[in-house]
């Protein structure tokens, strides 16, 4: 109705508009250009134009030239010019529409709002015909907006070019080269004048080498029988050893979950447990320990429900596509579909693409050849997507899975969640009864807490509220709260006498008079239902009033709410052990058999583009495809008219043609080999991307790598086996080579590396004797889909297990505090190459962790049961934890160490063996 | 890897555009090689930082070594994988540390600091404006406050009854009445609150704060929260995201704990005693000095020493903060730790002092127990009462006591929850309501007694002078000394800003 007046007002107002320029049409012009300059103008510039003018175009959107209103912003022209009244900039300043409100900080005044509303309807006459400054910049449009690179551009771009064959370098001290990647690293070095380090010595490497593939430390006996071997194919013996072992598959399905933001919990808003998620963490670590083809492991992530040849297996790899961090309790579900989209999609980009294809989702990337039609094609595929399951917990929607239960498996969870509900049933029953009955006689002392409650302001602690209602047994919270109740209810009847008793300390009278009232009340109402079982109030205003003040909960009796406030420590000592008891029981209460999974939805054949990424402000229309950058121009996907289009999808990505897949992959394995990529960024091969280090060498290890039939073990083999990889950590002089090359981006030597956090546990309970080497299995300990953490903020996760750390809960919100301080990364997003710092916070887990200690512990005494001589012993554990005999003064150094002092022998011997397991030896591999 | 942007002051705002003109600079080639010489001191000096910062603010580390703090020039290059220099601040700062009370849940607006008339007037009526397009839950007709408002101080502000302790200090405050967010559940409130976005984990504000500012106190953390909530958000509330790890914020226990017994964790050894644990670090530390001699230019090797160095140290600083013993009896009422009611959040405030006056730049104050405290869809009138009573006299204890010791003035005081509550009711409560509501500030620059802002005449949304999240955040760092728009971190091929592409300072309400 007020919107009908509205635009009736305006309408009369145009007309009126037309009627006085009506007379002539130069006069009209220079009356309505007046209008602008006198009127619109100042409003333009004082509530517009910090954001809509010059390079600031915020929008996409310049108020400062008429050519800027004409042309508009991302939702399109700001005025009409064949239906004005329907213009963007009058339904933005008329504040009716809450996705479109300006000026942000607040509407406009009425009249300042009628002046623009009169300058439209009289069709928005404006004499800035010529654009101001700041719009010549050559990577904005003439508009100022600035612009990423064209596609064609881009398909010259370094990483999006298709792979070429490349030609292997012949280097001067070719003979230092053991294969083709020594040759292009060579050829680096001698072309800026440096020389490689010379090789590592042999313990030096097989603690590489070990570390590198399995993630553990070698044993004493391994380091012997590889010194001992004099072959030359020792080292080869060992490298297939490393890659044939089921630990390898743990350590690298750890790098993979890294860039596939794995989680055993949501964690955003709202923390609850993916339990099945380890289903889809131990796909990967079969996966790289039978070599799956990687072409074949990127088409099982993202349609393995869509192959000819789905398994369950294929159809768990999906779980990739669910993992990520979701806003669950979002309640505009539209929003929370879309933006779970764009998790999915960035989430890819950045795995499989190195693109940020997430920046493309309001806008054209702002630099690479990305476009906002390319990021809605791909949009299309995923919203034809079933992520989401059909069920919710209260705000919380869930996510899809793929359920295998059998009927029987399925009615013995029924009994479970039976007897879940009958366990929660019995503390909470409990707790209502104590309650219960803590109100009932709070109800009969009613008078004495009125009396006693005047006694004391409202300013009283609750230690003097304790002593004031002692003697009659009165609670004290009750009796603080009535106070309070009553200085809040001033005006009201029933407590009138209060107030003028409390005036005059008259506790007595106080007393005497609600007694009598309250008794009243009994009185009368027994009688009154003796009469009429069905009643329901009295008679009598004043007795009314009186009965309910009495029953109202939240009124001057009321129970404190929070349980603990309310009853005594035994009852609550009983309560919270049952709760725990129920707690416990569903925890570790058998799941429904089923993986997070994806499936088909429907077809969704194209999508409109969201302007400003907004699903209420849509705009052209894009049939699903893949971004145009990256297929060969003219060439258009074909999709099945059946399906969503993932399977298109991935196998457009696993294909040999793609520019971009291959490129990615292999520099993440070396990345994984040498602590940083020939890309940096290996995220972002993309303009703002880092540039390789050695261009030709990774495009001949992708194209080895797709010719090796994609596999991931011959890849490892290949590097391992490079006089590169072999180096010491070590160079005889660095000084000119770390003046030309400082950051060792050519390889003139290999850099040692601080453990990672699972190299760190694992190794520390492996060298103690203490760690437990089996794959496999759930490891969260919470039911699927019961929350981490609720309100109380207690955490129930433990990570007591003596397994080896891929198999921890990984908790999104509260990690473990090892993964946490030693750079851990953020599993919501795809991260494939770890910081390492340095901070105070991982020295405090060093030195007092108590998992920490207690490896300490059963190290010395497994060193004590090897030897009861101490330089023996110091000898042993040196062997047992670094592989190698002590010197003749570290010998020394740790004897006077441990008999500097005979009382506390053992704890010495404790913390020597502490001391080994994270000194700095210990911590970094050569 | 990321690197710190170059950036000029002056530069046009949008980081787009921005990050457009610099990246094209930054992505040459590697023709454009500085000296040698130059790379080789940037490179050294950059390994002895990123090793030995020890954690606490490359900034302050920066001034120990007597550099410039020349604004966002890294000597570094763009290719290296550590921020070297901290922003610094860009502007005049009016606060050196800020403290923020958050009250978990959603403390109601229209019952505390924002009085409606209108409201009382029309109590039962339906609304008579449109409720959003998405609510969290069904709404009833309008409630009016259970709570009597009135006048206080000089400046006439008024505080409802729920307040008495802290409408005695009405003058120092200066209420933000027209906050308003963009999502309505607690975890994405509670998200925005802190980070700025309710969709992807970002840093928080208290990390960028630290990012920007770097600590006063090389022996503590510059950033502490105290019992924070681990629910709806948790971790990421104080968490640095992408930013370096030093940044995030160190958690003194959580909700579930009584301030009492909170603690940082791994503080102290299980069992060894602190002489005992000084002779083994010293024999840690001569292991350390052989293997770090083998690598003369791992910086970060050696910088091993110094971080364990300091980590012992903090096993005795950080417990200190958190023994009250030295603290007057007088101290201790103010704060009302002699009543079971205000002992925990006195106790949590009165940390909060000690650790501010330490030199921590950054310390928060959750108030939460094992509900969502202030979250009252029912009981309204109950549940604020308790509420406020555990909060009223801590709070004003607080403000007192940090104004008698001088460090008011420098000190940025912020309260307030991730959203304000519906003038309209769910039965004998109000709903969730991130479209209006208000919080305070106090001490470092801003107005006292002064009022900013308004909601309409209900309370439902802000109208005047609109302060969103985006906006309070600037605000903030403004106040610290930081332009908000120049504090960026180029992470992901982008130049990453607390408050994304919005945010605008609110120039009113400083003094």
């Amino acid at each position: 109705m007020r919107e009908y007046l509205r635009w009736t007002w305006l309408l009369s107002l145009s007309l009126v508009w037309t009627l006085l320029l009506g007379y002539g049409s130069q006069a009209q012009e220079a009356e309505g250009l007046e209008y602008f300059e006198t009127k619109v103008r100042p409003i333009l510039v004082e509530h517009c134009y910090e954001c809509h003018s010059g390079m600031e175009n915020q929008g996409g959107l310049r108020l400062d030239h008429r050519m800027g209103i004409e042309r508009g912003g991302d939702s399109g022209p700001a005025f009409d010019s064949v239906r004005p009244s329907e213009s963007l900039m009058l339904r933005a300043v008329g504040y009716q529409d809450s996705d479109l409100q300006m000026p942000p900080s607040g509407r406009l005044g009425d009249a300042q709002v009628a002046i623009l509303e009169k300058w439209i309807l009289s069709g928005a006459p404006d004499p800035r015909t010529n654009p101001g400054g700041g719009i010549t910049e050559d990577l904005s449009d003439e508009l100022g907006k600035p612009k990423g690179m064209s596609i064609q551009e881009g398909q010259s771009f370094w990483s999006m070019r298709p792979l070429g064959l490349v030609s292997i370098p012949t280097p001067a001290q070719s003979d230092w080269c053991r294969n083709p990647i020594d040759a292009f690293v060579l050829q680096a070095l001698e072309s800026k004048g440096l020389r490689p380090a010379p090789p590592a010595s042999d313990g030096e490497l097989l603690r590489r080498l070990s570390m590198d593939l399995i993630g553990l430390p070698p044993e004493p006996s391994e380091y012997r029988a590889f010194e001992q071997d004099t072959a030359p194919e020792a080292i080869d013996r060992q490298i297939d050893r490393l890659l044939s072992s089921p630990q390898y598959g743990i350590r690298y399905a750890r790098h993979w979950l890294d860039v596939a933001r794995y989680s055993d919990s949501n964690g955003l808003d709202e923390n609850i447990a993916y339990g099945n998620a380890w289903r889809y963490r131990d796909y990967v670590v079969e996966a790289f320990n039978k070599d799956k083809p990687f072409d074949r492991f990127i088409e099982e992530q993202i349609a393995g429900d869509l192959l000819p040849d789905a398994s369950l297996e294929s159809r768990i790899a999906t779980g990739y596509l669910v993992l990520g961090a979701k806003v669950l309790a979002e309640p505009d579900r539209d929003k929370l579909m879309m933006d779970t989209i764009d998790e999915q999609i960035d989430t890819i980009g950045k795995t499989f693409m190195g693109m940020t294809l997430g920046c493309a989702r309001c806008h054209d990337h702002k630099f690479d050849p990305i476009k906002q039609r390319d990021y809605y094609a791909l949009a299309a595929i995923f919203k034809g997507t079933k992520t989401f399951g059909d069920s919710n917990y209260g705000a919380i929607k869930h996510w899809n899975e793929i359920s295998f239960a059998t009927q029987e498996e399925k009615a013995s969870l029924k009994s479970i969640e039976a007897q879940i509900a009958e366990k929660n049933g019995v503390w909470t029953k409990l707790k209502n009864e104590a309650i219960g009955k803590l109100r009932q006689r709070v109800k009969q002392q009613a008078a004495d807490y009125l009396a006693i409650a005047s006694t004391l302001t409202s300013e009283a602690t609750l230690n003097e509220w304790q002593n004031a209602g002692q003697e009659l047994g009165l609670h004290p919270r009750v009796l603080a709260n009535c106070r309070r109740y009553l200085d809040n209810h001033r005006d009201t009847p029933l407590f009138e006498k209060w107030h003028a008793a409390a005036g005059l300390g008259d506790m007595a009278g106080i007393r005497a008079h609600y007694l009598a009232l309250f008794e009243r009340v009994e009185l009368e109402w027994e009688k009154a239902k003796s009469t009429d079982p069905q009643i329901k109030r009295l008679e009598d205003p004043e007795l009314e009033a009186a009965r309910i003040a009495l029953s109202d909960a939240g009124g001057f009796l009321a129970i404190p709410a929070k349980m603990e406030h309310a009853l005594d420590d035994e009852s609550l000592k009983q309560i919270h052990e049952l709760a725990e008891v129920a707690r416990v029981f569903e925890s570790s209460a058998p799941d429904e058999s089923s993986a997070m999974g994806v499936g088909d939805k429907g077809v969704v054949d194209g999508l409109a583009i969201h302007i400003r990424g907004s699903y209420r402000n849509l705009g052209e229309f894009v049939p699903r495809g893949f971004p145009s950058v990256m297929i060969t121009p003219g060439t258009a996907p074909i999709f099945g008219r059946q399906a969503s289009g993932r399977l298109e999808l991935a196998r457009w990505l696993a294909s040999p043609s793609h520019p971009l897949v291959a490129r990615v992959i292999v520099n993440r394995v070396w990345r994984w080999h040498f602590g940083r990529g020939l890309v940096e960024t290996t995220e972002n091969f993309g303009v703002l991307g880092d540039r390789p280090s050695h261009p030709e060498l990774l495009d001949y290890l992708a194209r080895w790598f797709i010719e090796s039939g994609w596999s991931i073990k011959e890849l490892n083999r290949l590097i391992l086996s490079s006089a590169s990889y072999r180096m010491s950590s070590v160079h005889p002089e660095p000084e000119s080579a770390l003046a030309t090359d400082p950051e060792n981006r050519l390889l003139w030597y290999f850099s040692p590396r601080r453990l990672e956090a699972e190299q760190l546990r694992d190794s520390i309970l492996f060298a103690s004797g203490g760690l437990d080497l089996r794959l496999g299995g759930k490891s969260v300990p919470l039911r699927n889909r019961q929350f981490v953490f609720d309100h109380t903020s207690i955490d129930h996760t433990k990570y007591d297990s003596a397994r080896r750390t891929a198999y921890l809960p990984i908790i999104r919100n509260h990690l473990f505090s090892l993964l946490e301080q030693f750079d851990f990364p953020d599993p919501t997003m795809p991260v494939g190459s770890r910081n390492t710092s340095t901070v105070s916070l991982q020295m405090l887990v060093l030195i007092n962790a108590d998992w920490i200690v207690d490896s300490a512990h059963r190290l010395a005494e497994r060193s004590e049961a090897y030897s009861s001589e101490a330089p023996g012993r110091i000898d042993w554990l040196f062997e047992e934890v670094l592989g190698r005999r002590p010197e003749p003064y570290e010998r020394q150094r740790l004897l006077e160490y441990v008999m500097g002092d005979p009382d506390e022998s053992s704890s010495r011997w404790e913390q020597v063996a502490h001391n080994l397991l994270v000194c700095s030896e210990f911590l970094y591999v050569p | 890897m990321f690197h710190k942007s170059q950036q000029e002051p002056g530069h046009p705002k949008s980081h787009c555009v921005r990050g457009l003109a610099q990246d094209f600079q930054s992505s040459m080639p590697s023709s454009s090689t500085p000296t040698a010489g130059n790379v080789l001191l940037a490179s050294s000096r950059r390994r002895v930082l990123e090793s030995t910062a020890l954690g606490f603010g490359y900034l302050a580390l920066r001034s120990l070594m007597g550099e410039p703090r020349a604004m966002g020039q890294d000597p570094t290059g763009p290719s290296t994988g550590v921020p070297l220099v901290s922003t610094g601040p860009h502007l005049r700062p009016r606060a050196k540390r800020i403290v923020f009370l958050f009250m978990k849940g959603g403390p109601s607006h229209i019952d505390t600091f924002d009085p409606k008339p209108s409201l009382t007037r029309d109590d039962g009526k339906p609304p008579p404006f449109e409720l959003p397009r998405v609510v969290f839950a069904q709404q009833g007709n309008l409630l009016k406050s259970p709570w009597a408002f009135s006048q206080h101080g000089q400046s006439g502000l008024p505080v409802s009854e729920l307040f008495p302790n802290v409408a005695k200090h009405i003058d120092k405050l200066c209420v933000l009445r027209s906050l308003h967010g963009s999502n309505p559940a607690h975890g994405g409130a509670l998200l925005k609150m802190h980070t700025g976005s309710d969709q992807f984990v970002r840093p928080s504000m208290g990390a960028w704060i630290t990012y920007g500012l770097g600590t006063e106190n090389q022996d503590l953390p510059a950033f502490v929260t105290i019992c924070p909530t681990l629910a709806h958000g948790g971790v990421n509330n104080w968490g640095s995201a992408f930013l370096p790890t030093y940044c995030q914020g160190t958690p003194i226990g959580n909700a579930s704990q009584p301030a009492k017994q909170a603690s940082v964790q791994h503080i102290v050894h299980p069992s060894l005693d602190r002489a005992s644990q000084r002779k083994q670090l010293d024999l840690l530390a001569k292991m350390n000095e052989d293997f770090s001699k083998a690598y003369p230019n791992e910086a970060s090797i050696a910088g091993q020493l110094g971080a364990f160095e300091l980590a012992f140290r903090m096993q005795s600083s950080l417990p200190e903060i958190q023994d009250l013993q030295t603290e007057t009896q007088s101290t201790l009422r103010l704060y009302g730790l002699d009543d079971p009611v205000t002992e925990n959040f006195g106790r949590q405030c009165l940390m909060a002092r000690r650790f501010l006056e330490r030199g921590v730049r950054f310390v928060q104050v959750t108030h939460s127990d094992s509900e969502v405290q202030w979250d009252q869809h029912s009981d309204l009138y109950q549940g604020h009462t308790k509420n406020a009573a555990e909060v009223d006299k801590p709070i004003a204890g607080f403000l007192a006591d940090l104004d008698q010791r001088g460090l008011l003035k420098d000190t940025l005081v912020l309260w307030g929850g991730e959203f304000g509550r519906t003038p309209t009711s769910q039965g004998n409560g109000r709903d969730h309501n991130p479209h209006g509501f208000c919080m305070w500030m106090a001490g470092g620059g801003v107005k006292g007694g002064f009022a900013y802002g308004a909601t309409d005449e209900y309370g439902y949304y802000a109208s005047e002078k609109k302060m969103h999240v985006h906006d309070l955040h600037a605000t903030i760092l403004h106040i610290m000394g930081l332009d908000h728009e120049r504090l960026t971190y180029r992470y992901a091929g982008r130049d990453f800003r607390l408050t994304d592409v919005a945010g605008q300072v609110a120039h009113e309400i400083l003094a």
